[in-house]
């Protein structure tokens, strides 16, 4: 059965602010005992962050209240794609590699964009090819995803949350200049 | 809220929901799916919503899911009162006033009409549109939907997904209402045990079966879960079901509860999907309101409630313990079974798990019993399948067909076939646990075992098409990319085995590959099949194994010549259209030489890549055209054309004895060996020269008494100018080629005496021997074969030709025929069989021959030649034929019709294609193959008997120019390698420098084209049909080239 | 459940309890089925594969470890294929991390190289990946050397099931995975 939840078991640390610590408790005891939880849990956490991804004392604190173990916290953090533990920049460009998408040249996309952005993926960061790379000005993140299931529209990329479907290089280069001169 | 507890209180929101459907005003309701808002159907609601509300119409706006058609988004159904239901495709914001004026006038937009829908089975219900319109084509007539089934998608694109009582209408929670009324679960689980319901997800196993499992699973609590984590990439059916008829997927689920016991239901949703996330959150609260979901479901005492998780990622959850163990709040990694989720599931409580398009089926059956199911689809696989049908065929989208339906259906029928001209080369089903199925084994019926057999398997619908344009160790390599990139990492087997099969298939990618890595590869995916732990390790190594087995050409092609014929893999390639190149031209190299107006370095590159540049520039099928990436912007660069007006500069110019000296000088030193090539046309012409350069002793043998081969006595002077072809044999004479002509071999030397007089020997004799068909009447004086009759004309010989002339075929030599004929001063038509796309000649040469008067005849096979008494033709009869089955060329089979047509004509030109007068090889060591072709190593060129090679159509039929001239060159570099041991090719290349940045914006110019005479003069004369290009011209198409040979970082 | 049912192995008649797994009912009697992640008195994971076998009228391989007995099974523990894939399983283990007997601390002492004697795995035939994985050197008694590590899991499962400290668990996937202590913390720095 799921993990109980612990009222008398402090936070550890104080980088909370109460308002947030308030917010995490009230998110627990809405999912609490359902299966699913962590992962709605973490899935809100991570959405309430300007920079979508999961601050280590978020999870500390999460992980006193709930009881549930730290490094099973941490486990399913790094297992799914969705969850992010760094920063995420500004606007995200999430090129589609599904087979569709593959056989209509989304490599190619995927290359330009590297190239356009002046990304050079890390040396083994052990996240197998799970590709997330964030400009270092925080402006851009480029990301994969395994398939929108939009592969009529192949290849399809996702701009800030859009879908823009039989993109080519230069349309996606257009829209890059776009938001780089959109500011924010 | 009105909450159904009773008949009356049912019938009642049906009532209310029929009205929305069918309202007393005109209907509009706009597809908007997630595919459909991706082609821009937002715009479209707030168009019609605007315009609406402007002109105050009394119009019904409604917002509805997807039809299915994907590539024809966005899609608007529009109804009159009493007229059929009419989906309009391709639906634009600007076309909205047009619509609301025809609908206003009662009309429909008869230029964007798909289909119409008199009445629709919505199989717990029904909705009769009205009738009219009949113009336009019944839903199933048109091809995208014929032969479909649309049980699972019974109510896509045709309700508000939003509106319960729409949901209603159409006969929603019908097998809801009767399940609980007739209060007998295991009669239930009977039916869906009778109906042979299998597992949609993938396995196929029995549903029925698994429903008694957990119905006699004793237990406080049970869970239902819906496993709707699409993870597969290439498949959307699921996120569609969702989207548009989110009730079915609930009452589905409520069923199955009250079936089995279970009191809990969990769907589990990608994230990936928001649009069914959030429709699918308001179906539930809707059928919560309603009384339909929750406690005291209809009144009847059971209690079932429904949650909703989103999934975070992870295709490995599409495992069912995986997907449990997600629910539990930990990592995605699956567990051995035993235990079983019926026994020890969610929480160690009984637990089922279906996919989404399973729980679809289950209110049909309920409604319309066993019987009915099992008389769709096959006797082991019943019912329906929904797949989502992508990649290269026109008409993209999600299909519905019984099971069984054979793949050729889905590709051309449905599928309409490829866009372009490309041959479909595989279809890929089942994503990456699934594999490859060729072309060849189309007539596979989809289903579960059938797929199983060949290796692949059904998965979870997906269905990728893929043509000449994708490598097939691309593919392999990609699925496994992916399949390591998602592996959990628990067991050893898929954690490592997939790490190192991704090692050998990327090197294999670059060119570094061996034979031995095959072996490796495919003992390393058989072990990784048998060993993993779950279903993802036990089937990723498909994809591999599929390809190699059925592929294994492409893998060699890749080991053994570097070399990627799709263009795929980067590293085996200059650039795209290098890769296409039968001679490997570096086509970027030549074009930035000519824009840094360096000419002569430009005629160097080009002759050293291509001894015969000038013939090539006019006569070649140019295949660079299609892989330019320009095109992509506005179209190819004219690359065919730069390379002939370089060749054109220099040959008449007084600066053509500087650079034949130049040519000599990069010859290698003399090497004393002696080679003899056998035929002189543009296959011996590029192997001699090459050869020559080596510094070998070359003689070249040709019956005929001059050099050219085809290029001199098939292809007519307009388009081909003997002074052109002239020039280049002078330059191949220049380096120091030697010819012997009027001499035959064997008749006038032998084979023998070649093998005792040379080092090495390759045959490149041509095609001139004409096929012949049977037909009645061929004996007729007027009936000449093609070639001999093109070699009359361009031997200046008199032909006696009619005035009215009949050309049989579709290739380049009866277009030449064609051509040839109206200059003589008659009048033509081609007899082609099939259609005008199917026709193997260059377009463009048909298109001339078609300005300059001919006409010519598809679907028209000829039937028999007719003569006058005296033994002369007087006409043809053909018999008009239909399209049929697709053969396995890709291409519709003409199927007579008993349509006779008679065309009076006075001759009639075979071109029915040539063949190779293989007689001399008889008795000669040569091994001839099934084709009756000469055998050689496909890599090697290397005959059955030592010293001899053969290249061109002696070993590949009729071909084209370009294609044999590769054939000679490849010959040379065997030739050279084998003769003196050394690997000396690379070294005989100059070295260019040149600048090595591709432009950094796209030049403005568009493609320049060659200008043609005027139709009617040209038809006049022999004289060459096109100028070329202008030296502005060609500067401006050399700066047009995008520059992909130029390479980022180190690659 | 006391019932004494009886299974085969490798033709040899041998007395099992309901409800105990193949692996434990063979190791009783003296039988070898090699394995790496399965530990006496931990839960089974089936995740090594290397105790896989046949068993008569099941075409497919099953762990023994997670495998129950069942009266009258029939199991063959040797054949050729399962040497070949038992080698190659190890084969893949030495090409994944950075195991270096000879400089390494339990040379002589360790499961995973005298299984390798055993099986008679004298060379790997894949390239070897050559990770750089970290080695945490902070907990005063212990240190945790990842470029040994298999992933057997043990470890995680006796913190868990034996201590019920719950400090270990396996981050990220596929080639990734590595062992991670509470919120990924140096293990001086942990609770324990």
């Amino acid at each position: 059965m799921p993990a109980e939840f612990l009222p008398g078991d402090a936070p550890q640390r104080g980088a909370l602010s109460f308002e947030e610590q308030d917010f995490i408790d009230r998110l627990i005891a809405s999912h609490q005992g359902q299966p699913g939880m962590l992962l709605s849990l973490l899935e809100e956490i991570q959405e309430r962050q300007p920079h979508k991804y999961l601050p280590a004392d978020y999870l500390e604190y999460l992980a006193a209240r709930t009881g549930i173990p730290g490094a099973q916290i941490y486990s399913v953090a790094t297992f799914y794609a969705l969850f992010n533990l760094k920063p995420q920049g500004d606007h995200t460009i999430c090129i589609c590699r599904g087979t569709a998408c593959h056989t209509r040249g989304s490599r190619d996309l995927l290359e330009r964009m590297k190239l356009q952005l002046g990304l050079v993926p890390e040396e083994d960061d052990g996240s197998a090819d799970k590709l997330s790379m964030t400009t270092p000005d925080r402006r851009f993140t480029l990301r994969t995803v395994a398939c929108f299931g939009q592969c009529a529209l192949a290849p399809v990329v996702e701009v800030d949350h859009a879908i823009h479907g039989h993109v080519n290089e230069r349309a996606l280069d257009r829209e890059v200049d776009a938001l780089r001169k959109g500011g924010a | 809220m009105p909450r159904i507890t009773d008949l009356s209180s049912f019938n009642e929101a049906r009532e209310a929901g029929l009205a929305k459907l069918l309202p007393p005003t005109p209907r509009i309701a706009i597809g908007m799916g997630t595919c459909g808002t991706g082609n821009g159907a937002e715009a479209v609601l707030q168009s019609f919503s605007d315009a609406i509300n402007q002109r105050g119409l009394s119009i019904a706006l409604a917002r509805t899911g997807c039809f299915g058609f994907c590539a024809a988004e966005p899609l608007v159904n529009v109804w009159l009162p009493g007229k059929p239901l009419v989906i309009l495709q391709r639906v634009q914001p600007n076309d909205t006033a047009a619509i609301l004026d025809d609908l206003t006038a009662g009309r429909i937009p008869a230029g964007l009409a798909l289909c119409r829908i008199d009445e629709w089975d919505h199989i717990t219900g029904h909705v009769k549109y009205g009738s009219g319109f009949p113009e336009i084509p019944l839903w199933n007539e048109i091809p995208f939907f014929k032969g479909q089934k649309k049980i699972v998608l019974r109510n896509c694109g045709l309700i508000d997904p939003t509106d319960i009582e729409e949901f209603l209408a159409v006969g929603g929670y019908q097998a809801l209402y009767k399940a609980l009324i007739d209060a007998n679960p295991a009669s239930i689980v009977e039916s869906i045990k009778a109906a042979k319901l299998r597992g949609r997800g993938g396995a196929g196993f029995q549903t029925g079966s698994k429903w008694e499992f957990l119905s006699k699973a004793k237990a406080d609590r049970k869970y239902l879960i819906c496993n709707a984590d699409e993870g597969d990439p290439g498949a959307y059916m699921n996120r569609n079901e969702i989207e548009s008829d989110p009730h079915s997927l609930i009452e589905g689920m409520i069923i199955g509860g009250y079936v089995t016991g279970a009191s809990h239901g969990i769907v589990y949703v990608r994230a990936e999907y928001p649009l069914a996330v959030h429709r699918l959150e308001t179906a539930i609260h809707q059928a919560e309101e309603w009384g339909l979901l929750g406690d005291n479901i209809l009144g009847r005492g059971f209690n079932f409630r429904l949650q909703l998780i989103e999934g975070a990622g992870a295709f490995v959850c599409g495992e069912e313990t995986a997907l449990i163990r997600s629910l539990e709040g930990k990592a995605g990694r699956p567990t051995p079974r035993p235990p079983y989720p019926a026994d020890s599931g969610l929480f160690g409580q009984p637990t089922n798990i279906n996919n989404v398009e399973t729980w679809y089926n289950v209110a049909p059956i309920v409604v319309k019993g066993p019987a009915w199911f099992t008389e769709t689809g096959s006797p082991k696989s019943p019912g329906t399948k929904v797949f989502s049908l992508v990649g290269k065929v026109v008409n993209t989208g999600l299909v519905e067909m019984p099971l069984g339906t054979p793949l050729k259906t889905f590709v051309y029928d449905v599928g309409g076939g490829t866009a372009n001209d490309r041959a479909v080369k595989a279809v890929q089903t089942g994503g990456p646990s699934g594999g490859c199925i060729p072309q060849e084994m189309f007539d596979t019926p989809v289903d579960y075992e059938t797929l199983a057999q060949l290796g692949s398997i059904m998965g979870s619908g997906g269905m990728v098409v893929m043509d000449e344009d994708n490598c097939m160790v691309d593919v392999a390599r990609y699925f496994i990319e992916f399949t390591h990139s998602e592996s959990c990492g628990k067991c050893i087997p898929c954690r490592v085995g997939l790490d190192k099969s991704l090692h050998y298939l990327n090197r294999i990618t670059q060119g570094k590959g061996t034979e031995a890595d095959l072996a490796t590869l495919d003992e390393l995916g058989r072990m990784i099949r048998d060993t993993s732990l779950c279903g993802l390790g036990q089937t990723a190594p498909n994809p591999v194994l599929t390809t190699m087995r059925h592929f294994r050409h492409e893998f060699e092609d890749h080991i053994r010549a570097s070399r990627c014929r799709a263009g795929v893999c980067e590293d085996l390639a200059l650039s795209p259209c290098e890769n296409s190149c039968p001679l490997h031209m570096n086509i970027p190299r030549f074009l930035q030489l000519l824009k840094e107006d360096r000419l002569e370095d430009a005629f160097v590159s080009v002759v050293m890549d291509n001894p015969l540049p000038a013939s090539t520039g006019r006569v070649c099928q140019h295949p660079c055209d299609d892989r330019c990436r320009r095109s992509g912007i506005d179209s190819a660069v004219n690359m065919r054309e730069v390379h002939r007006h370089i060749a054109d500069s220099i040959y008449p110019s007084p600066r053509f004895p500087d650079l034949v000296a130049r040519l000599s000088a990069l010859r290698k030193p003399s090497t004393g060996l002696r080679c003899a090539v056998v035929g002189a046309g543009p296959t011996g012409l590029a192997c001699a020269f090459y050869l020559r350069m080596l510094g070998h002793d070359v003689m070249v043998y040709d019956s005929n008494p001059n050099a050219g081969g085809m290029l001199r006595y098939a292809l007519p002077d307009y388009r081909l100018p003997k002074e052109v072809l002239d020039r280049e044999v002078e330059l191949i004479k220049l380096i120091g080629v030697d010819f012997t002509f009027n001499t035959r071999v064997p008749a006038d030397i032998s084979l023998n005496e070649l093998d005792q007089r040379y080092n090495a020997v390759f045959l490149a004799i041509g095609t001139w021997k004409e096929n012949w068909v049977y037909l009645p009447g061929t004996e007729l004086t007027g009936v000449i074969p093609a070639l001999p009759f093109l070699e009359s004309v361009s031997k200046r010989e008199t032909v006696p030709l009619g005035k009215r002339v009949i050309v049989i075929g579709g290739g380049n030599a009866a277009i030449d025929s064609a051509r040839t004929a109206l200059r003589l001063g008659s009048g033509v038509t081609i007899l082609y069989r099939r259609e005008r796309k199917d026709m193997p000649a260059i377009p463009e040469e048909t298109e001339a021959a078609e300005a300059e008067g001919a006409k010519i005849a598809f679907l028209a096979s000829p039937h028999r030649i007719v003569g006058s008494p005296d033994g002369r033709v007087t006409a043809i009869e053909a018999v008009k034929t239909r399209l049929g089955e697709y053969d396995s060329s890709g291409r519709r089979r003409p199927i007579p019709t008993d349509e006779i047509v008679r065309f009076n004509c006075d001759t009639v030109i075979l071109a029915v294609g040539e063949t190779v007068d293989i007689d001399f090889a008889k008795a000669s060591g040569l091994k001839i193959s099934d084709r009756g072709l000469i055998e050689v190593d496909r890599y090697s060129l290397e005959t059955s008997r030592s010293k001899f090679y053969a290249g061109g159509d002696l070993i590949t039929g009729a071909s084209n120019v370009s294609g044999a001239m590769g054939l000679g060159k490849k010959a040379a570099r065997n030739i050279d390698k084998r003769l003196t041991g050394l690997k000396r090719w690379r070294d005989l290349f100059p070295k260019f420098e040149y600048d090595q940045a591709a432009p950094a914006h796209p030049s403005d110019s568009r493609r320049h084209h060659v200008r043609e005479l005027e139709a009617e003069d040209r038809a006049r004369t022999f004289s060459e049909a096109t100028v070329g290009l202008t030296s502005v011209e060609a500067m401006e198409e050399s700066c047009r080239c995008l520059r992909c040979d130029v390479r980022t970082g180190d690659h | 459940m006391n019932n004494k049912i009886s299974i085969r192995i490798d033709g040899e008649l041998i007395p099992a309890t309901p409800g105990a797994s193949l692996l434990e009912t063979a190791l009783a009697h003296g039988k070898f089925i090699p394995s790496l992640c399965h530990m006496k008195g931990l839960s089974s994971v089936g995740a090594c594969r290397l105790c896989l076998v046949e068993v008569a009228g099941v075409n497919r391989l099953l762990p023994a470890c997670t495998t129950p007995v069942q009266d009258g099974m029939s199991v063959t523990t040797q054949s050729d294929k399962l040497r070949r894939y038992r080698k190659i399983t190890l084969e893949l283990l030495f090409a994944e991390r950075n195991h270096v007997c000879a400089v390494c601390v339990s040379n002589s002492h360790c499961d995973l190289q005298s299984l390798a004697q055993r099986l008679g795995v004298t060379s790997v035939r894949y390239p070897y990946t050559f990770p750089k994985v970290p080695v945490d050197l902070t907990h005063k008694k212990f240190a945790l050397d990842q470029n040994r590590c298999i992933l057997c899991t043990r470890c995680v499962r006796v913190c868990a099931e034996v201590e019920g400290a719950h400090v270990w668990a396996v981050s990220s996937r596929g080639v990734g995975s590595r062992l991670v202590c509470e919120l990924n913390r140096a293990w001086a720095d942990s609770r324990y």
